[in-house]
């Protein structure tokens, strides 16, 4: 092949630069998402150097000391630093959120497809679950399955996958549903496409766009439901510096005082889960306006 | 002293794109005309000329993005724009009326339709329910639906699009307005009820001597009702008189183009067809915006051309009226 | 577990067949419905007694807390959210995004913790996070089952403030935490009536902006409450969170205990509960929404 090209392409990197600050300006709700997630991204895998000391090592002399000095956020009842238990605590965040997500896309993404393509009776079978599941709190669900087979860390993430995997299919097969009567597909099915090749190459990459929004809500929810278990007792327990065990651990102490305990580790929560909900709404808000005609 | 007069009215849209710049689409462009008593116009011209655009400015309902930032609209000498909202609310459904696309999802969900005319007569003058009752059944039974006794006692979801037009049509008569502004009245309809409708609206606009625009993309209606026609492209009106005159003498090759690729005149004169890519509307071409699909253009359309006058009441805006129009201009 | 911590292999067989765990599944499940039918929801292993029982005892103390969170999401939430739809983009509307945004972050335990160092250890306004009345105070008779309207219901004044007190530390919680999607989605659903065609056509009739705004809320009113419906299961998970924190004695705290110690009738009798109720709501306000809406056709 022997193709001069006039000029060269743009280096993707600039593209995306010039492309992101238009993009950042256009939604700052992904902007600032982006911002909160990297950050905490950040803090997970640089948490041995960013952390003052070991989450795990205890300090007998400075039990349930207040923030200030040594420790910037003052220690636990059993002398660990809060600071760097928070700090260690983003890894469990994001060590659950990403494969329980991961599993809900790859249970969910197939699912949602041969439903809203196919229809028929695998199609009823989801919307009963559907059904089912909107009259009961997830969260409880996971609970009791966690509960009954085992308080693994395994066991919660593949538990939060399969719970939250209805939702996501729901989300792929309103996508298909809407493409499936769209021009282009009927195109390819009268150019003789067989149905596999439709479904996997010309419907797929479009429902997943459309449920890119729908990803990072779900990291949202994941962070919450695993620390929501935790704080009830159940998957990673103390000594172990995630969050939602934080908190239980800290609930004593709230109320004779030792606020710190508590608190640091559910603003850390906040802000991540925030972060993900503002990377999910930004995202809705670029990927939709797109398809608005402008003017008239 | 006309009855409604259109000065050089410019709308622009107001966005930022993807990159975060402000992009502005000129919808409007100077477009002008002028209705007078017991008249009725058609505006035409093909989606996104700016026809449904040009009513909602002079009735004032746009939203933003969507601003008028110039001209002038003055109705029985008193302006429009910027007129303050309780003045145009008094006018709205009062002297000038609207007739809308989709009237099924226009009306009121949860009203029933009697209710929702003797509200439209309550808003606007003191009358006793009782009153705005009887004339509400009057006018039901007037715009043809059957049975208006029991069927004032509808919602809006049980009717048909033609009946829910009709309906449309009576809350736009049941005040006596001045001026009615049909905005596609019959998209969406069955073709054998559009002709029902457009007889029925008309027949009872020219018995009451009412004004009317009708907006339409169809020639068809434009030759059978309208005494007057305007036609307008990329926000501008680029001819303009009386109904007969121009289809019989064409002046702008806009027009040309599309009376000659209309289904009636197949197999006459070929000329250009009218089709081409739709205007950008946020980077029109300088002077002329029909510049770039016409066969005709030359260097001097890089200027605006001003409406020429073909004949008493006919003018086109084009630099070469008196070459392309098929007969000797009377004055020139 | 039943059997006990030092149980050996013969012990745990025999509690199995006292049981019926040795018959198949589906006997288990047919038996199981067939009790339900009767009423009989098992037998709770922790404390010995019938799950129907003990779920009654502690429903009246849930009720309470559910109709609280109900009445605080809805009051806060939806006037706000319908004031940011009729400004929107304004600084209010930017704050109550963010706002209910931030609520939607918020772990409900996590909260309800803060909110209990705030408002009792510090301020001292809201009482000991513990139970539904205080140690000091006789619980008046059971009439309707909530301490706070009983006592009020009973003329007793101090019973009744000291009850209130109890709600009040639950109730800040709820108006946050509740009150957060019914915001965006109120808002959501009135900017969609203020956008739909209906609007238009009512401004191009002259009708004046508050004839137009009260068209738009009239219509905004069915989906606004087809959604609060909806939010049940968020206020049930909050209220047993809320129970399971202050100790408040009622059904989902318990509920969540026999998860975590594993009591399998009161955890199935839980569950089905919870179904239940919720399926009632729906149903309830899916009639409501049927009764008032035209394109029903119920109306006639």
């Amino acid at each position: 092949m022997t193709t001069a090209s006039r000029t060269a392409p743009k280096p993707i990197g600039m593209r995306l630069l010039s492309n992101s600050r238009g993009l950042t300006r256009r939604s700052p709700t992904f902007a600032a998402g982006l911002i909160i997630v990297g950050f905490f991204a950040f803090l997970s895998f640089f948490a041995s150097w960013v952390a003052p000391f070991n989450p795990i090592q205890v300090f007998p002399d400075s039990v349930l000391t207040a923030p200030g000095g040594q420790f910037f956020l003052g220690t636990d009842g059993n002398g660990m630093d809060v600071f760097s238990r928070v700090i260690h605590g983003s890894r469990f965040a994001f060590s659950i959120a990403i494969p329980s997500v991961v599993l809900m896309i790859a249970i969910g993404v197939p699912l949602g497809l041969i439903t809203g393509y196919r229809g028929g009776m695998l199609d009823e079978i989801l919307l009963r679950i559907l059904d089912v599941m909107r009259s009961f709190p997830a969260i409880i669900l996971a609970l009791a399955v966690v509960a009954a087979t085992g308080q693994t860390l395994l066991n919660v993430i593949i538990v939060l996958g399969l719970v939250e995997a209805p939702i996501f299919a729901r989300v792929v097969r309103a996508e298909v549903l809407t493409l499936r009567s769209s021009g282009f597909v009927e195109s390819a099915v009268a150019a003789g496409n067989s149905t596999r090749r439709v479904i996997f190459v010309h419907i797929m990459p479009n429902a997943i766009s459309g449920a890119t929004a729908q990803i990072a809500l779900r990291m949202a929810w994941a962070v919450r439901a695993s620390a929501t278990l935790a704080f009830l007792g159940i998957g990673i327990q103390a000594p172990a510096p995630e969050w939602g065990a934080m908190i239980r651990q800290g609930a004593e102490f709230m109320i004779s005082g030792q606020w710190w305990i508590a608190l640091f580790p559910g603003i850390a929560l906040v802000c991540i889960v925030l972060g993900f909900n503002l990377l999910g709404d930004g995202l809705h808000d670029l990927l939709d306006p797109k398809r608005k005609p402008t003017g008239k | 002293m006309s009855l409604l007069k259109v000065d050089n009215l410019h709308t622009h849209f107001v966005t930022r794109d993807l990159k975060d710049e402000l992009r502005v689409a000129k919808a409007l462009n100077g477009v002008s005309f002028a209705l007078e008593q017991g008249e009725i116009l058609g505006l035409v011209g093909e989606t996104g000329a700016g026809k449904s655009l040009t009513a909602m400015s002079i009735m004032g309902l746009l939203s933003p993005p969507a601003r008028v930032v110039e001209g002038s609209v003055r109705f029985k000498e008193t302006e429009l724009i910027n007129l303050p909202v309780g003045d145009l609310d008094q006018l709205r459904g009062q002297e000038i009326t609207m007739i809308v696309q989709s009237p099924v999802s226009s009306l009121d969900p949860l009203k029933r339709i009697g209710r929702q005319l003797i509200r439209m007569q309550q808003v606007h003058r003191a009358i006793t329910t009782a009153e705005a009752r009887k004339r509400a059944i009057e006018m039901l039974r007037i715009v043809g639906i059957p049975n208006p006794e029991r069927r004032i006692r509808a919602w809006p979801h049980e009717l048909s699009g033609g009946m829910a037009q009709r309906v449309l049509i009576a809350m736009a008569l049941i005040n006596e307005p001045s001026l009615i502004i049909a905005d596609e009245p019959t998209t969406g309809l069955d073709v054998t009820v559009q002709a029902q409708i457009l007889d029925l609206l008309l027949d009872l606009v020219s018995e009451r001597s009412m004004s009317a625009i009708v907006i339409t993309h169809d020639l068809g209606i434009v030759a059978h009702y309208c005494g007057r026609m305007a036609v307008m492209f990329a926000g501008r009106i680029v001819e303009e008189g009386p109904t007969r005159d121009v289809f019989k003498n064409p002046s702008h090759p806009y027009t040309q183009a599309l009376i000659s690729s209309a289904p009636s005149h197949a197999g006459s004169r070929q000329r250009a067809s009218a089709a081409g890519p739709p205007p950008n509307l946020y980077n029109l071409p300088e002077g002329c915006h029909y510049r770039d699909r016409c066969p005709s253009a030359r260097d001097i359309c890089a200027t605006q051309p001003h409406p020429v006058m073909v004949s008493a009441g006919h003018q086109a805006a084009c630099h070469f009226v008196a070459e392309t129009s098929s007969q000797e201009p009377v004055g020139s | 577990m039943l059997s006990g911590p030092m149980a050996n292999e013969a012990e745990i067989e025999e509690v199995r067949r006292s049981l019926g765990l040795d018959r198949p599944i589906f006997e288990q499940f047919f038996v199981y419905v067939q009790n339900l039918l009767r009423g009989d929801l098992g037998k709770s292993w922790q404390s010995n007694e019938p799950v129907l029982d003990e779920i009654l005892l502690r429903l009246p103390a849930s009720i309470e807390l559910l109709i609280l969170a109900l009445v605080t999401g809805t009051i806060i939430g939806v006037p706000t959210g319908l004031y940011a739809a009729y400004r929107p983009n304004r600084l209010f509307d930017q704050i109550t995004r963010f706002g209910s945004l931030l609520g939607f972050s918020i772990p409900t335990y996590w909260f309800a913790l803060v909110a209990t160092f705030v408002f009792f250890f510090l301020l001292r306004w809201a009482a000991p996070p513990l139970g539904r009345i205080g140690m000091e105070v006789f619980p008046p008779p059971d009439i309707t089952g909530s301490y706070f309207v009983d006592s009020l219901l009973t003329g007793n004044l101090a019973a009744a403030s000291s009850a209130g007190h109890h709600l009040l530390l639950p109730a800040i919680v709820f108006s946050i935490i509740v009150s957060a999607p019914i915001i965006k989605q109120t808002r959501a659903i009135a900017l969609e009536a203020l956008g739909s065609d209906y609007v238009r056509y009512a401004r191009a009739c002259g009708y004046g902006p508050g004839l137009v705004r009260r068209i738009a809320l009239r219509a905004s009113f069915a989906p606004i409450v087809t959604f609060i419906g909806s939010e049940t299961t968020t206020m049930l998970l909050a209220v047993s969170l809320i129970e399971f924190i202050f100790s408040w004695g009622g059904f989902g705290q318990w509920g969540l205990n026999a998860i975590l110690f594993g009591d399998f009738a009161a955890v199935q009798g839980y569950v089905l509960v919870l179904a239940t109720f919720s399926a009632f709501v729906f149903l309830f306000v899916d009639l409501l929404v049927l009764l008032f809406e035209p394109r029903s056709g119920l109306l006639k």
